[in-house]
């Protein structure tokens, strides 16, 4: 199976390494637009960027090179349904795109870890195209950088996909020999912690258990899924 | 006993304790708690209040006549049953509450009160409830064989899922429908295990709709049938029998799609 996984991304790389070069760079320009001068159009593109890039491995990485893996079509399914959580997204302005002021410098960050995809993979020794460009995992990485970049309202539902494709991602890590998949995983897991603490800071009718108590939740649960991350990969 | 006694109740009076006995039962038919507790409260309330009670409940609608005890005033009234969330504290709260209008001989204004308090309390926290479901699949998970990464992705499906279910409740979307898309978005994101090769993937498939069971009306139901509220205790077994098809119709179109079969 890691054989058929490495020569489909091969393959996929390739084939397609100029567009893969033409939507980073989409990508990053949208990123600067929407944080030195904000604008609507900007929001709107960068969510329509969202849902083709989503469209892209779907359809391109997963239908067409990744075709010989077994269940692929599961993965075709699960990232058409992330780009309908973008299109939901654009429908009923679910996030807003605007900083908050707060965690912007782990955005930032976290925005230009997927460019760390290839160096780690030239620093194992590996050489194009058998190397990790623009996968699942770093489209997901950039997509948290964004909601984490610019957090005053996110699209919970983008997250919680995001945060699904990190725990496939670490099980990837040892199955597939894809270690810079651990990447996604040690981002996605905070913020889980972040976004939910927040959203709680946010609340604006009371609720039981106190807002303390479930803030320990996450924060126990965060634990514990880093805990069992870390037992997956031993 | 009581200051509203046999001799000074008036067809006004007879009207008030309706209208709240009528609250009363309605909101516990709609939290979900089993027809002979409601009954057999609402009877204790008015016993409290010197009126006989007399209840027929179906799932929608309930009719009740209240009848001043030993006098000629009485009231007839159909109340229609709200759709709350499930919630054992009104259960249990309300049980208590006519106990205490029995026993410490309340009026009919300090039991309003104390039950006008006792159903504004604050809900529970939606992010509270999301983690816990969430975990609580993920051990349903374990409890049925699963290792550590069926877990995981149960954990995360099952977020995927309830987070649907949640915000097409709000968006006040047919619970038919959320039903459906909830169990299918839960189940094809815990599908995913099958693509990594997962020894107990189909365990995490499986778990991963538990969060949609109705436990609750199956119970009631049954509950109702066996204690002779035979109409309401079937039409609560079709309620949760239509539930259960939605969740089979959403996990089928995952099996279908990702393994071109049902089996």
């Amino acid at each position: 199976m890691k054989e058929i996984v490495w020569e489909s991304i091969a393959g996929y790389n390739a084939a397609t390494w100029p567009w893969q070069i033409a939507l980073a760079a989409v990508a990053y320009f949208l990123a600067a637009v929407l944080f030195f001068r904000p604008c609507t159009w900007a929001k709107i593109a960068m969510k329509v960027f969202m849902v083709a890039v989503s469209l892209w491995i779907a359809f391109v990485y997963y239908m067409t090179f990744g075709s010989a893996r077994d269940y692929s079509n599961i993965m075709t399914i699960f990232w058409c349904m992330m780009a309908l959580t973008w299109i939901y997204d654009i429908a009923t302005h679910f996030s807003s795109f605007q900083r908050s002021g707060r965690f912007t410098a782990a955005g930032i960050v976290i925005l230009f870890l997927p460019l760390a995809y290839p160096l780690v993979s030239l620093a194992r020794g590996m050489a194009f195209p058998e190397m990790a460009t623009l996968l699942p995992s770093s489209v997901a990485l950039f997509m948290l950088g964004m909601l984490m970049t610019f957090n005053r309202k996110i699209n919970f539902f983008a997250f919680i996909f995001i945060l699904h494709w990190s725990v496939i991602a670490i099980s990837k890590i040892g199955a597939y020999d894809l270690p810079e998949d651990a990447l996604l995983a040690a981002a996605c897991i905070p913020s889980m912690a972040i976004f939910f603490i927040r959203s709680m800071n946010n609340l604006t009718k009371e609720c039981k258990p106190s807002i303390k108590a479930v803030k320990a939740l996450i924060l126990s649960v965060t634990l514990a899924l880093t805990a069992c991350m870390v037992l997956v990969l031993v | 006993m009581n200051t509203m006694t046999d001799a000074d109740m008036t067809g006004g009076q007879v009207r008030e304790i309706t209208d709240f006995i009528a609250k009363y039962l309605s909101y516990m038919l709609g939290a979900g708690v089993h027809t002979s507790r409601v009954v057999r409260n609402s009877k204790r309330i008015g016993e409290a209040l010197g009126v006989d009670v007399s209840v027929h409940t179906s799932q929608k609608t309930a009719t009740l006549t209240v009848k001043e005890k030993g006098g000629t005033h009485m009231d007839t009234m159909v109340v229609d049953i709200p759709a709350f969330p499930i919630s054992f504290e009104w259960n249990a709260d309300l049980s208590a509450l006519s106990w205490a209008a029995h026993d410490k001989a309340m009026t009919l204004d300090e039991i309003r009160a104390k039950f006008d308090s006792l159903v504004s309390k604050p809900g529970m926290n939606p992010v509270f409830v999301l983690f816990m479901v969430s975990l609580a699949n993920a051990s349903f998970c374990r409890l049925f064989g699963g290792d550590m990464l069926a877990m995981l992705v149960t954990f995360t499906a099952t977020m995927i899922g309830f987070f649907t279910r949640q915000h097409l409740t709000k968006k006040k979307v047919n619970h038919y429908i959320v039903f459906i898309v909830s169990a299918f978005v839960a189940s094809i994101c815990a599908s995913s295990s099958l693509a990594l090769g997962i020894d107990t993937a189909e365990i995490a498939l499986a778990t991963s709709v538990l969060y949609l069971v109705p436990g609750v009306p199956l119970i009631n139901g049954l509950i109702d049938i066996t204690d002779g509220h035979i109409q309401i205790g079937i039409s609560r077994l079709v309620n949760a029998f239509m539930l259960i098809v939605c969740i089979a119709i959403g996990m089928s179109l995952t099996l279908i799609l990702v393994k071109d079969s049902l089996l």
